[in-house]
């Protein structure tokens, strides 16, 4: 087979422009379902980072719309296997401009670090942080993106809570992830809500974060927690922080499902060009296959030379799938990583892996029949066929 | 002593065409001996170039017996008759049938390309090739940068590479002005003397047929005795 390969390369590339146009449709399309198998590791297969399965959420069992009393928090203080509890309370908001997208949540300072091991303050800056009530915490990128210094001021206009709070940047935090929040006193909002006559929104949480004394107690944690607030008003769902992650895609429905559909669908469509490709390529040299049988080339030999081609097409259209699917991920990978951490959307050596076997299965798949007709040809019937 | 290299005894024939059964070839008798140059003529649809396509096992007889080198052809799978012309068999098309994405070069090597040698000993049984039919300087020419005698004489060494006991011509100059027929016929009469290669030429042409050492003739899909012509042959 690899003797023959001059000529599979010379066969592949003979029509440069259909060659080109299948190129470029499996590559877009091998793109698009690395992209996605990229997407579907990142949701559903990846490992939680290491500090990451560390932390439990704990949000109401009916929605993460509906607040949890803040006297829970001692209560989940109590099982056995939690090392440290924290408010976590998403405030939204919008900084001057609606499309400034970035995480806002009000936290217990003191406890923050110990719960987000991962962030990294200088001593000066963190102290500043925790003694001044309406200063933040605000991760690098964040305050490289809006160029935000220490001592700075960030108004943020409440929307879920009608507030209006301006901090002082009083830190900046580094983190090889999640380093894209503005955080700041839980303290400060609970206050601000109390004055501005929404008591009953005041001592209201979101979600509690939880962080365990090791990743092996998280199921029983769970259990323990949510057992225990079972016939309260407000009962809770206890989960892996990564899952808590994931359930936000379950807003937008069985992502699962749509990606498979997605992916099926790519797959197929990119199966009926390349294979019509292939049958036109065929058809126009079944004279050629009579030449190359009367030259001593067996059934195997031309059916291996024909299927090469497709091949040969299929795995360089997936080679440069795979490589703007790389440029793509590296440029998702720079977004803001709110709700799901973009930092790993890389392509992983098995979504690479996994696309070229597609494509592998298009270019034999989609040759198959075509070369295995013009294979079983006998050669005068080959012969006679006309340019 | 000669030694019969063809020799096909009652061979036949048939194609179906729709529902009517066309007769090619009907019980031709032929020996060819070792280092003959034998021209096949005929009219159109005498069964000259199907007599030559059974010679090449490239198509299959409906009756009679066919042995080519020693070998009955009969008895042989596909596959092996496939490894069989390559080893014994040169084929020249009367439309040269070149490959038009390789250069003269690959062309010649092609063949080659089933055998056991190295990659250099292809290259280099391929650039004797072209050598030996005067084709040295065109090594790297694509078949649309050649002539058409060029591209026969590419043809013609494709055919020889594999240094074959047996050279079928299906009208090889059949598609070529006289010079260039000229020069292809030369060719095969030099490979015939001065290589010792048994030649068996399908032509109509009464010139090409001039080169062969001794010609035959089809009429119908019949093998006419030696020395005998269709009726009407010259006048036609």
């Amino acid at each position: 087979m690899l003797q023959h390969f001059p000529l599979i390369w010379k066969n592949s590339v003979r029509n440069k422009r259909r060659s080109l146009l299948t190129i470029v449709s499996i590559a877009a399309s091998l793109c698009l379902l690395a992209v996605l198998g990229v997407l579907y590791h990142v949701f559903f297969l990846a490992d939680a980072a290491p500090e990451q399965a560390q932390r439990l959420i704990v949000r109401n069992k009916v929605s993460l719309t509906n607040p949890l009393p803040l006297s829970y928090r001692e209560k989940i203080k109590q099982v056995p296997g939690v090392a440290e509890v924290m408010i976590y309370q998403w405030f939204g908001g919008t900084y001057i401009d609606p499309s400034n997208f970035f995480a806002r949540a009000a936290i217990e300072p003191e406890k923050l670090l110990n719960v987000y091991s991962e962030y990294k303050v200088p001593d000066d800056q963190w102290k500043a942080f925790v003694a001044d009530r309406s200063g933040c915490l605000l991760g690098r990128k964040t305050a490289e993106r809006y160029n935000l210094k220490i001592g700075d001021r960030v108004p943020l206009i409440g929307d879920i809570f009608p507030v209006n709070l301006t901090f002082t940047v009083r830190a900046i935090y580094d983190a090889y992830r999640d380093n894209e929040n503005l955080l700041f006193h839980f303290e400060y909002l609970n206050e601000s809500m109390r004055t501005s006559g929404q008591i009953g929104r005041s001592d209201l949480v979101g979600t509690y974060v939880i962080r365990m004394t090791g990743p092996e107690h998280a199921a029983s944690i769970s259990r323990a927690i949510d057992d225990m607030f079972r016939n309260a008003p407000l009962p809770t769902k206890t989960e892996t922080e990564r899952a808590f992650e994931v359930s936000f895609l379950a807003f937008i429905g069985n992502v699962k499902l749509f990606m498979m559909v997605i992916s099926a669908a790519i797959t197929f469509t990119i199966l009926l060009v390349a294979a019509n490709t292939m049958a036109m390529s065929v058809r126009e040299r079944l004279r050629e296959v009579g030449v190359l049988k009367t030259l001593g080339f067996t059934q195997g030999g031309v059916l291996s030379i024909l299927m090469g081609e497709a091949i040969v097409i299929s795995l360089l259209g997936g080679g440069i799938g795979l490589g703007l699917a790389g440029l793509l991920c590296r440029g998702l990978s720079g977004l803001p990583s709110t709700f799901v951490d973009m930092t790993r959307f890389t392509l992983t050596p098995a979504v690479a892996a996994g696309c070229m076997a597609v494509a592998l299965v298009i270019g034999v798949v989609s040759s198959f029949v075509p070369a295995w007709n013009a294979s079983r040809r006998n050669i005068l019937e080959a012969l006679r066929v006309t340019d | 002593m000669s030694e019969p290299i063809i020799q096909t005894r009652g061979l036949s024939k048939e194609f179906a065409r729709d529902q009517f059964k066309v007769v090619a070839l009907n019980g031709a008798d032929l020996t060819v001996d070792k280092g003959e140059f034998v021209a096949l003529m005929g009219p159109s649809g005498s069964g000259k170039s199907t007599l030559l396509h059974l010679i090449a096992a490239m198509d299959r007889p409906t009756s009679g017996d066919i042995n080519v080198l020693g070998q009955n052809l009969r008895g042989l799978s596909e596959s092996a008759i496939a490894k069989w012309r390559n080893a014994h068999i040169g084929f020249v098309f009367q439309s040269f049938n070149l490959l038009p994405v390789l250069t003269a070069l690959e062309n010649v090597e092609l063949p080659l390309k089933l055998t056991k040698l190295s990659k250099s000993q292809r290259i280099e049984h391929a650039r004797r090739a072209l050598e030996l039919v005067g084709l040295a300087d065109r090594l790297d020419h694509t078949p649309r940068q050649l002539s058409g005698g060029q591209e026969q004489r590419v043809a013609i060494a494709r055919a020889i590479v594999t240094d074959p006991d047996l050279l079928l011509a299906d009208e090889p100059t059949g598609n070529l002005d006289a010079v260039s027929a000229r020069e292809v016929l030369t060719l095969l009469g030099r490979l015939n003397r001065e290589f010792g290669k048994t030649v068996v030429m399908v032509t109509h042409d009464p010139h090409a047929a001039r080169a062969a050492s001794k010609i035959r003739y089809l009429d119908k899909g019949a093998l006419l005795p030696e020395g005998q012509q269709p009726e009407d042959w010259e006048v036609r």
